[in-house]
């Protein structure tokens, strides 16, 4: 499969241009690997997933999908969807009612030049591919959901398109279906490898699936990097809420050891490691806390606090600590919960690094 | 699509828990009785064609099958079917080609001036029928019609290009006349349809031709079939084209013939009743079929996840053409009949050379409007008849609408079947079952402007259902529901609550029904007397005169009166059905 870049795309709507879709959008995206759009309603995302397939047309930019220009706005240059060979898998699925679930499937082919048997036989081999073999004379209507995700995957794969594109494929499943078919696109992907860019506003879905995943805000990328990378050092304070760390902590530098900073704030000198390499003394910044990398005690060396409330979650609970005035919030394992009103101890995990950010 | 499922207003039964015993008993026997009134209304002259197509004489006589077996066995029968199925053929044809492509065109392709079109194809159901024949016979008539004066013109001597009368002038008029309720239902279709159907098509592939072929024509199937046998009930039993222009031509067609085997001398109303009840059957089985395919279409036009409008159908240079066609078409059957008649209204005589200012006269108008004996006693009549027809076909219809969709029940659900039926019975025919009827009864309505009033109220209750129904659908009942919370009972709801935000869709009802009440000629064309007459079957009575001019201002009459209300109020009014 074939990589794509895209770069400078510009879009907006409203009679003089008030609303940004995309503001000068570039990203490059690596063949045979899964890069994830992650953002809120309204960021871009679905924008730019559109403009590559050839639905939306972007006020300026240039796409490329593997070395063959489909759009430049410099040029005029603009190729309509039918002719991009790419694949999409869309948020309703958009499987045709009135063909059966093997027409739907075949129906790529039908401009790919092939004869009648070829074409029945690709479309019984992706079927088995999706784990639906003997399915092929059913409509779509009598699939279950998840069933019918994997009709309208197997009809993007078929024509052997240059990239797949997802479009939020899994809101519409309840969270146990959600779960399961993450899986198994996880699973598909291993077997056979291809080149994927997936939108969602879930950052579960962007962790699981993706090889890198790169974070919309207002059309424009607040960051770009591995799973890891973003989930463990976010770079702004709008992906590191987006990803969920619970704690944004003011905090004063303090020195340097190495590549870390050392950071004071509420809850004590904490290591931090950021991306900026340009931090002064008594620089005045922000430290995203990860509720998991706190902890709680009675008493001890720390930074005292009182509990304003605490909230069961399961496998773990979450309280609500009052330190000097910020309201921290701990997440601990369940056992025995910490009363509201009490005076406790908060301490930042021994080995724990936290990620400095640039805002 | 789940969501989608899950969004869609669902009727909310109320619980008699909530409410005291008595009431909500009271209102069932009252609404119960209702329901049970209205399904008599519309189901006992389907009783009646089948009874009397069978009796000698009035129902009730001795049993025959001798008007059954006139009717295939005699030749003037036999030539009206064949004509029916000749000209219902075409005139759908004709309808569904006009009206899908102006449809298509106005909705999905990226046609210049594409909302205009769309509201230029509906514009002829405001045009009254007749309007449309005057001006299409001052348009093609063979001898003085503006063509073939041009023709003539041109060649030097004498053409005749086109001639309205023969079967191919009355199929052109018809599928003038029908292409707009053809374009109504496609058009509702078309922009309901899934834009990911077409988004994911054209990703797999397809070009603008494939794209048309194999997704979004067939996903219209539906709505196209729904069309499709709502022209064919309208053609098949039309009336006012074929007893106007197709008696000229003497073509004879079933709704005429039943017409003049009802009055003419001798009277044959059981040869009639045997033609009204073929036309019948047909109706029925036609709607049968139309219901189904309605009902299947929600399968197919699921709403899309995002509400992304589609993309518009390219066209490329052939944009222009087109839109200039559409436009032609469009006006071609509202805005070109309606100048030509206002022209013919100015002639003093109309002939071949016409066209001259000496020709020029208001005497017409003169006559017709101040003269003629017959036209302020009609057009009364007709006002009357119109707007008492229309407000309690509302008024009815918010009734068993409330009853059906907030208390439901088994008598609630047959009253929406037994509503049906008049849909697929056309006019001529259910005027023959109201007259078989009410002829038996003595000192009864026979006769009077309340057998007229029922008429109306039967033919045209299944559209107000239809409407109301729809206009209660869209109603959150939670909004329902806070005012009972607040205290109100449930008919100071509905007074409070449902009717004004239901306001816009009644008065849009209301002005539908009332236009189409005051252009009715073949419910009433059996069941008048001289003193009854109404403005549509005076005009009839002008055409039988054969003086155009003064044809032109009595239909220009029944035109001007049937805008006035519209044009008042069609600001607050909202027609659509959902």
């Amino acid at each position: 499969m074939s990589g794509l870049s895209v770069s400078g795309l510009t879009k907006t709507y409203g009679s003089h241009g008030e609303i940004k879709a995309l503001d000068d959008f570039s990203l490059d995206f690596s063949p045979d690997q899964c890069t994830v759009l992650l953002g809120p309603s309204g960021c871009g995302k679905t924008t730019v997933l559109r403009s590559i397939a050839g639905l939306i047309t972007p006020d300026a930019g240039r796409i490329t999908i593997g070395d063959v220009t489909v759009f430049d706005g410099a040029s005029d240059t603009d190729v309509p969807p039918e002719k991009r060979k790419l694949g999409m898998v869309f948020q309703s699925y958009a499987l045709w009612p009135h063909m059966t679930v093997a027409d739907n499937i075949a129906y790529p082919l039908l401009t790919g030049g092939y004869s009648r048997s070829e074409i029945s036989r690709k479309a019984e081999a992706m079927l088995e591919w999706v784990g639906l073999s003997g399915m092929g004379g059913r409509y779509a209507h009598e699939l279950s959901g998840g069933q019918q995700q994997r009709v309208s995957l197997a009809r993007a794969m078929v024509g052997n398109p240059r990239a797949v594109l997802f479009d939020e494929p899994l809101s519409n499943l309840d969270a146990r279906l959600r779960e399961r078919m993450r899986m198994e696109l996880l699973s598909l992907r291993q077997k056979v490898p291809f080149t994927s860019i997936y939108v969602t506003h879930d950052q579960l879905e962007a962790l699981t699936l993706g090889d890198r995943v790169a974070v919309m805000r207002a059309g424009k990328i607040d960051q770009v990097g591995s799973p890891e990378d973003v989930y463990r050092r976010p770079r702004t304070r709008f992906t590191a809420e987006f990803v969920g760390i619970q704690n944004l902590l003011s905090g004063t530098v303090r020195g340097a050891i190495g590549s870390e900073v050392m950071v004071d704030t509420v809850v004590g000198t904490l290591r931090t490691r950021g991306w900026r390499s340009d931090w002064r003394m008594a620089d005045r910044c922000t430290v995203a806390v990860r509720a998991t990398l706190l902890t709680l005690q009675n008493g001890g060396n720390g930074a005292s606090g009182r509990v304003v409330r605490t909230a069961f979650q399961g496998s773990s609970s979450i309280t609500l600590v009052d330190v000097g005035g910020t309201e921290i919030a701990v997440e601990t394992l369940a056992e025995g919960r910490a009363v509201p009103n009490t005076e406790v101890v908060v301490t930042p995990s021994p080995e724990a690094v936290f990620a400095l950010l640039e805002d | 699509m789940s969501n989608s499922r899950r969004n869609r207003a669902r009727p909310h039964k109320i619980s008699l828990a909530t409410n005291s015993l008595c009431a909500i008993s009271g209102l069932r026997l009252i609404l119960g009785a209702v329901a049970i009134l209205t399904i008599l209304m519309v189901s006992y002259p389907v009783v009646s064609v089948v009874w009397r197509s069978l009796s000698k004489d009035d129902i009730g006589s001795e049993f025959t099958l001798q008007w059954i077996a006139a009717l295939f066995g005699s030749p003037r029968s036999q030539d009206a079917i064949l004509n029916t199925i000749v000209y219902s053929a075409g005139s759908s044809a004709l309808a569904m080609v006009i009206g899908v492509t102006l449809a298509f065109v106005s909705i999905r392709t990226d046609t210049p001036g594409g909302r205009w079109i769309g509201a230029l194809s509906l514009l002829p159901m405001l045009v009254p029928p007749f309007i449309l024949v005057i001006g299409w016979v001052a348009i093609a008539d063979p001898n003085a019609g503006i063509i073939n004066i041009l023709a003539s013109l041109i060649a030097g001597s004498k053409v005749t290009l086109v001639d309205v009368n023969g079967m191919p002038g009355i199929i052109w008029i018809t599928g003038l006349f029908l292409a707009p309720y053809a374009y109504l239902l496609v058009a509702a279709g078309l922009a309901n349809s899934d834009t990911s159907m077409e988004e994911a098509a054209r990703l797999s592939g397809a070009g603008r031709i494939r794209l048309l072929c194999t997704i979004i024509l067939p996903l219209q199937r539906p709505a196209l079939l729904a069309a499709g046998l709502l022209v064919v009930i309208m053609s098949a039993g039309d009336f006012i084209i074929p007893a106007t222009i197709g008696l000229k031509s003497r073509i004879y067609l079933l709704p005429s013939l039943i017409w003049q085997n009802s009055n003419s001398f001798p009277p044959r109303p059981g040869l009639a009743a045997a033609q009204a009840l073929l036309l019948l059957t047909v109706g029925l089985v036609c709607i049968f079929f139309q219901r189904r395919a309605l009902s299947r279409g929600s399968r197919f036009t699921l709403l899309g996840g995002k509400g992304v409008s589609p993309a518009p159908f390219r066209l490329g240079r052939l944009r222009y053409p087109v839109a200039a066609l559409a436009v032609l078409f469009a006006l071609g059957s509202s805005l070109i009949p309606v100048v030509a008649v206002s022209a013919m209204a100015f002639m003093k005589y109309w002939a071949p050379n016409a066209l001259t200012w000496e020709n020029v006269t208001l005497d017409n108008f003169n006559y017709i409007l101040f003269a003629y004996p017959q036209v302020w006693p009609s057009a009364r009549h007709s006002l009357i008849l119109a707007v008492l027809g229309a407000t309690i076909s509302v008024l009815l219809a918010i009734a068993l609408a409330w009853y059906g969709l907030r208390l439901g029940g088994r008598l609630a659900a047959l009253v929406e079947y037994a509503l049906v039926l008049p849909l697929g019975i056309p006019a001529i025919a259910l005027s023959v079952g109201i007259l078989s009827t009410w002829i038996l009864v003595p000192g009864g309505i026979y006769g009077t402007l309340c057998i007229l009033l029922l008429a109306y109220v039967t033919a045209h209750i299944p559209i107000a259902m239809q409407f109301v129904s729809s206009a209660f659908h869209r109603i959150n009942t939670e909004l329902e529901d806070a005012s009972r919370v607040a205290g109100h009972s449930w008919l100071g709801t509905l007074r409070r609550i449902d009717v004004p935000l239901m306001g816009p869709a009644l008065a849009g009802c209301w002005l539908l029904i009332y236009v189409v009440i005051l252009r009715e000629i073949a419910l009433v064309i059996l069941l008048y007397n001289p003193s009854t007459i109404v403005l549509s079957v005076g005009l009839m009575d002008v055409w039988g005169n054969g003086f155009y001019p003064e044809l032109a201002v009595y239909s220009l009459l029944l035109l001007v009166l049937g805008m006035l209300p519209v044009a008042a109020f069609w600001k607050y009014a909202r027609f659509g059905v959902s």
